[in-house]
C-alpha cells in the first residue's frame, strides 16, 4: 500500500501539480475548437473498404473542396472523417440575410405607405436603395442576376431563392466530390452554421460562468469559512486548467460533449476536494493521518471513475464515435489531473490551515 | 412475515402499485413517472430509519424500472436504432413561441408516413433537427419534400383570383390588438356595439391591389374563398348518402351543391368539378384534364373501383376533410365555408367598402367566435386570427426553412454501436468490482457494492430508456456506474476504519459528505441542463440522475446492508453468509 505522503514536509507536493499546471497553460492555447463551435461541415463515412485518406484528400482538393480526410480502421470496418470549413461565401450570406430580414418590415411598410401617399416616397426609395444593396450582395455571391422588380415583395422571393443556391451550392460543393471518390456504405453529415456555432459559443459562455458562480455559492454554504472553501476552489480550478491544458496536448478538439465532459469534472473534482477537507476538519485525530486515509478512499473513487471512463475510451478507440472519444478522452485527462490537484494542491492547502489552526 | 405487518411497508406496496398503473397506463409519461419514484420512494428511504425500508425502497424502484422497460420498451436514438437525420435551418432566428410552434408543425409534416417514432427538437433558435427511424430514401424524400413544402394561399372571389400568395407582404401580416378592433365596431339594428372578436391585418403589394380591385369590383357581400394549396387537376365525388348527411336543415341538396360548385368555379378552366356519384350521367368520362378523384375514405369499395375504371388516381380524404361546412349569411344566400379536401380554409364575406374599384392595399379580415365565457372566446379568438394569418402566410410555418444534408444511419450499425456500449458497461462493471474486491478483500464489502450498482444501473437504463438513449446518454450511464460507487466507497472507508467514534457517527459523517457530494455534482450540471444545448442533455441528465440516484436509494439502502454486516463482523456473532 502507498505510504503516507503527508508525513514530513508535505509543501513539497505542490511541486508537481504546479508543474502540471505550467505545462497545462502553455498548451491551453492550441486548443482546436471542434466543429460545433467553429462551424463547418463534418462528414463521417462508413465504408466497405480501406480508403487511402491522404490520396483521398488530394483528390478532394484538385476538386477545390478544401478538406482533411482521416481514416480508422475501426472494429465495425473502415470509417472516414472529412472536415470542411465554413464556407466564407455561405457566411457572407447568412451575415446578409440577417441585415435584409431586418430592414424588410420596414421596407415593405413604407412601401404600402407610398402607394397611397407620395410624400413617403423619398424615405421608401432610400430605404429601398440600402435593401436592394444587400440583395445585390447576395446576388452576386449566388452567381445570379438580380431582377428589376417593382415591389420589395418579389424582391424578397428573388432573395430566398439567391440564400438558397448559396446554402446549396455549399452543400454540393462537398457532397459532390465525396460521391464522386468514395463509395460509402452510410454517411452523417453535419453542417454547423456560424449563426449556430456563435449561438452554442455563447450558451457556453453562459454555462461557464453559471456552474463557477453556483459552484463558488454551494461551497461557501457547505463550509461556512472562508479558508477551507478557497482550497476547494483552488483544487476544482486548477483541474479543469490540467484537463484543458491536456486538450491542447493531446488534440482532443473542444466540442459540446467534451465541453459537457469538462462541466461534470467541475462537479467531480469538487466532490474528491469536499471529501478530503470534510476528513481533515472534521475527524478528530492527527490531520496527516486523516488527510492519508481521505487519499485512500479518493483514490478508489477516481480509480472507479477511470475505470468507467477508461471502458468508454477503449470502446471510443474501437468505434470512432466522436461523442464517447471526446467526453472520454476529457474525463481520464480531468481525473489524473484531480489527483495532483486534488492531494497536491487542496491537500497541502488545507493541512497547512489545520495544521496552523491546531497550532502544531 | 413481520414485514407485511409494517404500515410502513404496506404503505410502499400501495404507492409502488399506483405507481406501476401510472407506466402502464401512461406510456407517455413513464420517464417523469419514475423519476417521481425515485424522489418518493427517496424520501421514504431517508425519513424512515428501519434498515428493512430502506432496502425495500430501492428493491421497489428496481422492480418498477424492470416492469416498465418490459412493458414500455426502450427508446434509443437514431445512432442506436439507426435511421435519418434531416436538420431543417430557419431563414432567421426566432423566439421560444414561434421556435415550439415550428417544432409543433415539422412534427405534424414529418409524420406524414405515419411513423410514429419522428423526433423533432430545436438546436439553438435557428435550426431544427428531424430524426426519421427510417433509412428508406424513397420515403425519406418524401418526408423531406412534405417538410419544404411552402403553401400557396389564393383568395377568389365569384371564380376569379383576387388575392394571390404572392402579392402579400408576408411580414405585415399580423392580428389586431384589442383597440384596433373596438374601433371597427358595428351598431347593429337595436343600437348594440358589436366589435369583431378577432381581426388580422394584411397588406399586398400594387399589382395585388389592381387584381382585387378589378376582381372585386361590385361584388359586396361576396365571400372571398380562402384557399391554401387548392389542387388544380382533381374532381370531387360524393356518395348521396355522405352528401346528404352534412347539408344544413334549412338547405335542400339542390341548393347545398349550387353553393359548393360556386366555391369550386375558377376561370381557366381551372375548376374543381363535384359529382354525386348517384347522380353521374350514363357514359361519364374524366372531365377535361382532371385526373385526381378525391372521395371520403369511407365511400365503398364499388364506388372507388368504378373511378379507377374511369382512369383517375384515388385520392382519400377523412370525413373531417370531406366533409362541407355550410352557412346561410346575413343576404340569405347558402355559402359553402369550409372544405379541407380541397384546401378551402374559410370564406369571409367582403365588405361594401373595398368593392369600389379603387386600390386597397391595407386589408383586414374579422370575425366573431362562438364561445360565451370569456377566457374560452379569448383563446378561440386567437387561435382562429393565428389560422388566418397562417393561412395568408401560405402555410402553417411562421418562417421559411431549408434543408440541410441528411445524415443517415444503417440499423445494422447503430445495433453494433448498442451491443459494443452494452459491452463496454458490462466490462466496466466487472472491472470495479474486481478493483473494489482488491481494495476491500472482504467479499462482504464488495457484493453488495457490485449488486447496488447493478440496480442503480437498471433503474437509470430505464428512466432514459423512457426519454431517448442517444449517444451522450449513453456516455453518460457508463460515467454513472463509475460515480455511483463512490459514496458507497466513502461509506465503506469510513465504517471500516477503526477508532473510538461508534457506526452512528461514522454513517453520519460519511452521509454528510455524500450529501455535499451529491447536491454538488447536480448543481455543477444545472446550467448544462437548462442551457437548451440538446445535443448534451442526455448526458447532463443521466450523470445527474446517477447522483440523485445514489443520494435519495442506494446509499442509504447501501448503508443499511453494509452497518449490519460490519458490526455484524466485528462482534464476531453472525457469518458472512447470513449477514447478505
Amino acid at each position: 500500500m502507498l505510504p503516507n505522503i503527508y508525513k514530513g514536509d508535505y509543501r513539497l507536493l505542490a511541486i508537481a501539480p504546479l508543474t502540471l499546471m505550467a505545462i497545462a497553460i502553455f498548451f491551453i492555447p492550441s486548443i482546436k475548437m471542434g466543429v460545433d463551435f467553429e462551424g463547418g461541415t463534418l462528414v463521417t463515412l462508413s465504408l466497405s473498404e480501406a480508403v487511402d485518406g491522404e490520396a483521398l484528400q488530394a483528390q478532394l482538393q484538385q476538386e477545390g473542396l478544401d478538406a482533411k480526410v482521416r481514416v480508422f480502421d475501426t472494429s465495425i470496418g473502415y470509417r472516414a472523417e472529412i472536415e470542411v470549413p465554413q464556407s466564407e461565401k455561405l457566411v457572407r450570406a447568412e451575415e446578409l440575410k440577417v441585415e435584409f430580414n431586418e430592414v424588410l418590415p420596414e421596407v415593405a411598410q413604407l412601401e404600402v405607405l407610398a402607394y397611397q401617399n407620395s410624400s413617403f416616397e423619398p424615405e421608401y426609395n432610400a430605404k429601398r436603395e440600402q435593401i436592394e444593396a444587400i440583395a445585390d450582395e447576395l446576388f452576386t455571391i449566388a452567381e445570379m442576376k438580380g431582377r428589376n422588380v417593382e415591389s420589395v415583395n418579389e424582391l424578397q422571393k428573388d432573395f430566398s431563392d439567391a440564400y438558397s443556391t448559396v446554402y446549396s451550392s455549399y452543400q454540393e460543393s462537398i457532397s459532390g466530390p465525396i460521391d464522386k471518390h468514395v463509395s460509402y456504405e452510410s454517411i452523417s453529415v453535419q453542417t454547423v452554421s456560424p449563426v449556430l456555432s456563435t449561438k452554442f459559443m455563447e450558451k457556453v459562455i453562459n454555462v461557464v460562468v453559471m456552474s463557477a458562480v453556483l459552484s463558488v455559492i454551494l461551497v461557501f454554504l457547505f463550509f461556512k469559512s472562508i479558508p477551507p472553501s478557497l482550497a476547494v476552489l483552488t483544487g476544482a480550478f486548477c483541474d479543469i486548467v490540467i484537463a484543458l491544458g491536456a486538450m491542447g496536448l493531446f488534440a482532443i478538439p473542444l466540442t459540446l460533449p467534451s465541453f459537457a465532459a469538462l462541466m461534470m469534472l467541475v462537479g467531480y473534482s469538487l466532490d474528491t476536494d469536499i471529501l478530503l477537507t470534510t476528513r481533515i476538519l472534521k475527524r478528530r485525530g492527527d490531520p496527516r493521518e486523516n488527510a492519508y486515509d481521505a487519499m485512500k478512499t479518493g483514490l478508489t473513487m477516481s480509480g472507479t471513475g477511470m475505470i468507467a471512463f477508461g471502458a468508454l475510451f477503449v470502446l471510443a478507440l474501437m468505434t470512432h464515435i466522436p461523442t464517447y472519444y471526446e467526453i472520454s478522452a476529457v474525463a481520464l485527462a480531468g481525473l489524473v489531473g484531480d489527483m495532483f490537484a486534488t492531494w497536491g494542491i487542496n491537500g497541502v492547502l488545507i493541512l497547512h490551515y489545520a495544521l496552523k489552526r491546531g497550532g502544531a | 412475515m413481520e414485514l407485511f405487518e409494517n404500515k410502513k411497508f404496506l404503505a410502499m406496496l400501495f404507492v409502488l402499485a399506483a405507481f406501476t398503473a401510472g407506466i402502464v397506463f401512461y406510456p407517455i409519461h413513464a420517464g417523469t413517472i419514475l423519476i417521481f419514484a425515485l424522489l418518493v420512494f427517496g424520501t421514504f428511504t431517508l425519513m424512515w430509519k428501519e434498515p428493512q425500508i430502506k432496502i425495500a425502497g430501492l428493491v421497489m424502484l428496481v422492480l418498477l424500472a424492470v416492469a416498465n422497460i418490459g412493458v414500455n420498451g426502450m427508446k434509443y436514438g437514431i445512432d442506436f436504432s439507426g435511421g435519418t437525420r434531416i436538420p431543417v435551418v430557419l431563414e432567421r432566428s426566432v423566439d421560444q413561441n414561434t421556435m415550439d410552434e415550428m417544432v409543433q408543425n415539422i412534427k405534424k409534416r414529418a409524420s406524414v408516413l405515419g411513423l410514429t417514432e419522428v423526433k423533432v427538437r430545436a438546436i439553438g433558435d435557428s435550426e431544427i433537427n428531424v430524426e426519421i427511424p427510417s433509412s428508406d430514401p424513397e420515403s425519406i424524400s418524401f418526408i423531406e419534400e412534405t417538410i419544404a413544402k411552402q403553401g400557396v394561399y389564393q383568395g377568389i372571389v365569384d371564380g376569379k383570383v383576387a388575392v394571390s400568395g404572392e402579392n402579400i407582404f408576408t411580414n405585415l401580416i399580423r392580428s389586431l390588438g384589442p383597440q384596433e378592433r373596438v374601433a371597427m365596431a358595428k351598431i347593429d339594428a337595436q343600437g348594440q356595439r358589436h366589435a369583431p372578436d378577432w381581426g388580422v391585418s394584411f397588406s399586398v403589394d400594387k399589382e395585388g391591389a389592381e387584381q382585387f380591385a378589378e376582381v372585386a369590383r361590385g361584388k359586396a357581400d361576396f365571400p372571398i374563398y380562402m384557399y391554401l394549396d387548392r389542387p388544380t387537376d382533381a374532381v370531387l365525388f360524393y356518395e348521396k348518402a355522405e352528401f346528404t348527411k352534412d347539408i344544413i336543415p334549412d338547405s335542400s341538396e339542390k341548393e347545398s351543391l349550387k353553393a359548393l360548385e360556386d366555391a369550386l368555379a375558377l376561370e381557366n378552366n381551372q375548376d374543381i368539378p363535384v359529382y354525386i356519384i348517384e347522380d353521374l350521367p350514363e357514359n361519364f368520362t374524366a372531365p377535361g384534364n382532371d385526373t385526381k378523384a378525391i372521395i371520403s375514405a369511407n365511400a365503398s369499395q364499388g364506388t372507388k373501383d368504378m373511378l379507377e375504371g374511369l382512369g383517375f388516381t384515388i385520392v382519400e380524404k377523412t370525413d373531417a376533410e370531406i366533409e362541407p361546412e355550410f352557412i346561410r349569411i346575413s343576404s340569405g344566400v347558402l355559402i359553402l365555408v369550409k372544405l379541407e379536401a380541397v384546401g378551402l380554409l374559410t370564406a369571409p364575406t367582403l365588405g361594401s367598402g373595398i368593392t369600389g374599384g379603387n386600390l386597397n392595399y391595407d386589408y383586414t379580415i374579422t370575425g366573431s367566435v362562438d364561445a360565451v365565457d370569456p377566457q374560452e372566446k379569448a383563446l378561440e379568438a386567437a387561435e382562429k386570427a393565428k389560422s388566418i394569418e397562417s393561412i395568408l402566410k401560405g402555410g402553417a410555418l411562421p418562417v421559411q426553412i431549408s434543408l440541410g444534408s441528411r445524415t443517415t444511419l444503417p440499423a445494422s450499425l447503430g445495433s453494433e454501436f448498442l451491443k459494443m456500449s452494452l459491452v463496454a458497461i458490462g466490462i466496466a462493471l466487472i472491472t470495479i468490482a474486481v478493483v473494489v474486491g482488491l481494495r476491500y478483500q472482504k467479499v462482504t464489502a464488495t457484493m453488495p457494492i457490485v449488486l447496488i450498482s447493478l440496480a442503480e444501473l437498471t433503474i437509470l437504463l430505464s428512466i432514459l430508456g423512457s426519454f431517448t438513449i442517444d449517444l451522450a446518454a449513453m456516455a453518460g450511464i457508463i460515467a454513472a456506474i463509475g460515480v455511483g460507487v463512490d459514496a458507497q466507497i466513502v461509506i465503506t472507508d469510513e465504517l471500516l476504519k477503526r477508532d473510538e467514534r461508534s457506526t452512528s457517527e461514522k454513517i453520519n459523517l460519511a452521509f454528510g459528505i455524500i450529501k455535499t457530494n451529491a447536491t454538488v455534482a447536480i448543481f455543477s450540471m444545472v446550467p448544462l441542463l437548462f442551457s437548451g444545448l440538446v445535443e448534451v442533455i442526455g448526458f447532463a441528465i443521466s450523470t445527474m440522475l446517477g447522483s440523485l440516484l445514489g443520494y435519495m436509494l442506494t446509499r442509504p439502502a447501501y448503508a443499511a446492508i453494509v452497518e449490519k454486516v460490519i458490526t455484524a463482523e466485528r462482534k464476531g456473532s453472525t457469518s458472512e453468509g447470513n449477514a447478505l
